[in-house]
């Protein structure tokens, strides 16, 4: 019996399991792909020249030869770890296990399903490396290592595939663990460097990682295939409670549409924020009782539990923006569920639920950081640090600019957090996976490229003087693109009618009162000839949200009337 | 008219989902939409929802455009599709208190009695129900506020025989309370001549017979004896 498949079908259908994970991996990345393989030309190329012009290459400092060099293959190992971990098409602040659940239905076995893309993945960092050892031009006085950094990478990659394949019992913690898991194995390879480690320990450390993590992401493949989701949620119901209580809606019907949707966006998204804090400030605070009273370590530690809300808010930012209900796998994730989109409520009452169960959500979690701090810094006994580096600041600056300054960092503290979690509503809302997609690389690049950047412009004078010069047109064109922003974005809100006339006045009534409000702040407490007083103005426009925000309901326009 | 359909036109890509659709639906009748999978009915009632803005073409429901005025189109809808996506972290009880709070016109007796009958515990998640108690779920949250128009989308596709007969004698149930408007779309034509009254039948986006399916039925009728909607479909959309 002949087959009826057309031959093209037949040339080009993968024949095991292996290939047809290697077919679906390069298919679906075709283009990332040969966006790496050109860089990599372009280096050959380079260094094809370079040769055949006999001349040493010397980089006028380190941060151009990161630019050039360390920048592009951070990008590329980071879209490496995204591609082999399926990163890019889950949830990564979700409780389920990230591998598709499409592929637990094939008849492959569960140490396949985990061990071909580990090996892939393996493989391809394994290979970029040695391109980048081959093909760049190395500036002479770098000792480049030989092969650790390829095992070195290959087992970060392993061990980001176990942690993002495991399924979890609390939302955000595969976040947590993945952070503190990396950072340990990251500080591990850097102390082994700061004391010379040579070749071969440098290996030892590094390979034996890889079939350990192999057996963690086979464990965690396995349980997701058997549909193992772990439930934690029940210990911090707590938190679920005193929302309840303080609405008092358990028993209740909800008065109005509005108020149900925000009670379905609370309990989506509400509580995962303080959550996370919750689980975090504990294992922060702890630190404080190691600090043996040095100022500088204990303020070091108050740094990080400032920061801690609004760097989980923008992960848990990930999920906010998903307009759709439960995450269906296979599909177009982003695009708004029929359940949401058919329900008798504006567009505008969708964003409005969401931006108050993120101020919600905001105040909770710093309601726990502003009772755990005051209780930490007491039972570890550095409270004498803090009341003297607070009256030295008094001192210094009087009570009354020190009293606005401690407000003020709060306060921005704050709205970073809620901004972070609200900001990229727009995008979410949009509910094309490829506008998601391309932020989430632009966002990765300009992360890649922030580091070396304002090394590059802190330890350049020239580069420094010229950006100070140039501050005050930086600033005003940069607060006049956004009001131009502001404008059309505006205009595109009052012809399709999606705000009432009243809300686009209140909203830009308000704006104007918090950037007056926070420029009179800056230029009462910033009181020196040094700055004008138009460029607290342009720093507040720059500063408090606008363009972002007010496209959200455009975004979600777009998305629930395609 | 409930429903005003005018040369809708929509693409996918290069291909035509719907080709110059025109349809007109008139108050208290229960109106079967059928075709062959992909014949462009979910599309069509999708921009009767307003989650599709019309390329060519003007829809009106109740005389508003669904997409300009979503809140006034929705409020009057009852709606319930083969997908069936709701949130599957909700108890049935915490579904019922979140989907009245969108409904001012929400029957409580009305809901109280569906969901006896349909038998859903108040305390179970969605995600716990089968798939015949979540499309009985889906029904009641259709029902529940008495819409004059329910919109019915492959309703009881992969459900077993008792779930699609409560589904069915929803309908009728409907129809009888009021007046009200049913636009029910399935390719299970058998349940369709059980229940409607008109019949439109569309394929590769162009409806290709609409009207009463008694006239429809005389009119196809050969030698003197009546077709069943099964002929008639395979006799009509095997011809274009």
């Amino acid at each position: 019996m002949k087959s009826s498949s057309p031959p093209s079908a037949r040339r080009s259908a993968p024949s095991s399991p292996a290939a047809a994970i290697a077919w679906e991996l390069q298919r679906r990345h075709r283009w990332g792909l040969i966006a790496v393989a050109a860089y990599l030309i372009v280096l050959a190329v380079v260094k094809l020249v370079v040769r055949a012009r006999g001349r040493a290459v010397v980089f006028g400092s380190d941060e151009s030869f990161a630019f050039a060099v360390i920048v592009p293959l951070d990008a590329i190992l980071t879209y490496c770890l995204a591609l082999f971990t399926y990163g890019l098409s889950g949830d990564l602040a979700g409780r389920p296990s990230m591998f598709p659940r499409r592929l637990f239905t094939l008849p492959a076995s569960t140490a396949a399903l985990a061990g071909w893309p580990m090996l892939y993945g393996s493989i391809a960092m394994i290979l970029v490396w040695a391109a980048a050892r081959t093909l760049v031009v190395w500036p002479s006085g770098i000792d480049t290592p030989v092969v650790w950094p390829a095992f070195a990478a290959a087992a970060l990659l392993a061990w980001t595939q176990a942690l993002t394949w495991m399924p979890y019992g609390l939302s955000g913690l595969r976040v947590i663990l993945a952070v503190l898991w990396l950072a340990t194995i990251n500080s591990i390879v850097l102390l082994a460097l700061h004391y010379d480690a040579s070749e071969r320990v440098m290996l030892a450390i590094t390979v034996p990682q890889i079939p350990l993590a192999y057996l963690a992401a086979r464990s965690a493949v396995a349980r997701a295939r058997c549909g193992v989701v772990p439930d934690w949620r029940g210990a911090f119901a707590w938190i679920g409670a005193i929302a309840r209580v303080r609405r008092g809606s358990r028993s209740g019907n909800f008065a109005t549409p509005e108020r149900a949707q925000r009670w379905l966006e609370w309990r989506r998204h509400g509580r995962t924020l303080p959550a996370l804090v919750a689980i975090l400030l504990p294992f922060e605070l702890a630190l404080l009782f190691t600090t043996g009273g040095t100022p500088a370590l204990i303020f070091m530690i108050l740094l990080g539990l400032l920061l801690t809300p609004p760097f989980m808010a923008a992960f848990v930012a990930a999920t906010v923006r998903k307009p759709d209900l439960d995450g269906r796998e296979g599909r177009d994730d982003y695009g708004l569920a029929p359940f949401l989109a058919t329900r008798p409520l504006s567009n505008r009452s969708l964003i409005a639920a969401k931006l108050t169960m993120s101020l919600w959500s905001t105040a909770l979690a710093w309601a726990l950081v502003v009772i755990a701090i005051p209780l930490g810094v007491w039972l570890s006994d550095t409270w004498p640090v803090v009341i003297d580096r607070w009256h030295r600041t008094v001192a210094l600056m009087g009570a009354a600019r020190a009293a606005v300054l401690a407000l003020l960092i709060v306060a921005a503290f704050v709205a970073a957090t809620w901004k972070q979690l609200v900001q990229t509503l727009y995008i979410g809302m949009t509910g094309r996976i490829w506008i998601v997609r391309a932020s989430l690389v632009l966002t990765l690049v300009l992360l890649t490229a922030i580091g070396p950047l304002l090394e590059w412009i802190g330890s350049t004078s020239a580069v420094r003087a010229a950006l100070w010069n140039a501050a005050p047109l930086l600033l005003g064109v940069l607060a006049c693109v956004k009001l131009c922003a502001a404008a059309g974005v505006a205009v595109r809100l009052f012809r399709s009618r999606l705000l009432r006339d009243r809300t686009l006045v209140l909203g830009a009534a308000g704006w104007c009162v918090a950037v007056l409000a926070l420029s009179a702040v800056l230029s009462w407490w910033i009181a020196t000839e040094l700055f004008p007083r138009y460029l607290f103005v342009f720093a507040a426009i720059l500063a408090v949200p606008l363009v972002r925000l007010a496209a959200a309901p455009l975004a979600l326009d777009w998305n629930r009337h395609r | 008219m409930v429903i005003s359909v005018s040369g809708l036109s929509r693409r996918f890509g290069s291909k035509i989902a719907l080709d110059g659709v025109s349809l007109e639906l008139s108050r208290g009748a229960v109106y079967g939409l059928v075709g062959a999978n992909g014949a462009g009915k979910t599309t069509l009632i999708r921009h009767l929802l307003g989650l599709l803005r019309a390329e060519t073409g003007t829809v009106r429901v109740f005389g508003l455009d669904p997409v300009q005025e979503p809140v006034a189109v929705l409020s009057r809808i009852g709606y319930l599709s083969e997908e069936n996506d709701l949130p599957g972290w909700m108890t049935v009880d915490e579904l019922l208190r979140y989907t009245r709070a969108f409904y001012p016109t929400w029957d409580d007796a009305y809901a109280a009695e569906l969901q006896e009958s349909f038998a859903l515990d108040p305390g179970t998640r969605i995600r716990n129900l089968s798939k015949g108690e979540k499309a009985r779920a889906g029904l009641l949250l259709a029902l529940a506020h008495r819409p004059e128009l329910l919109i019915l989308d492959e309703p009881s596709s992969g459900l077993d025989p008792i779930a699609r007969r409560d589904i069915l004698g929803a309908v009728m149930r409907t129809v009888a309370h009021d007046g009200r408007t049913v636009l029910f779309s399935s390719h299970l034509l058998d349940e369709v001549e059980e229940v409607a009254d008109h019949v439109t039948m569309i394929s590769r986006g162009r409806i290709v017979l609409s009207g009463p399916l008694d006239d429809i039925k005389t009119a196809h009728r050969v030698d003197g004896r009546v077709p069943t909607l099964n002929e008639i479909f395979v006799a009509t959309v095997g011809e274009t």
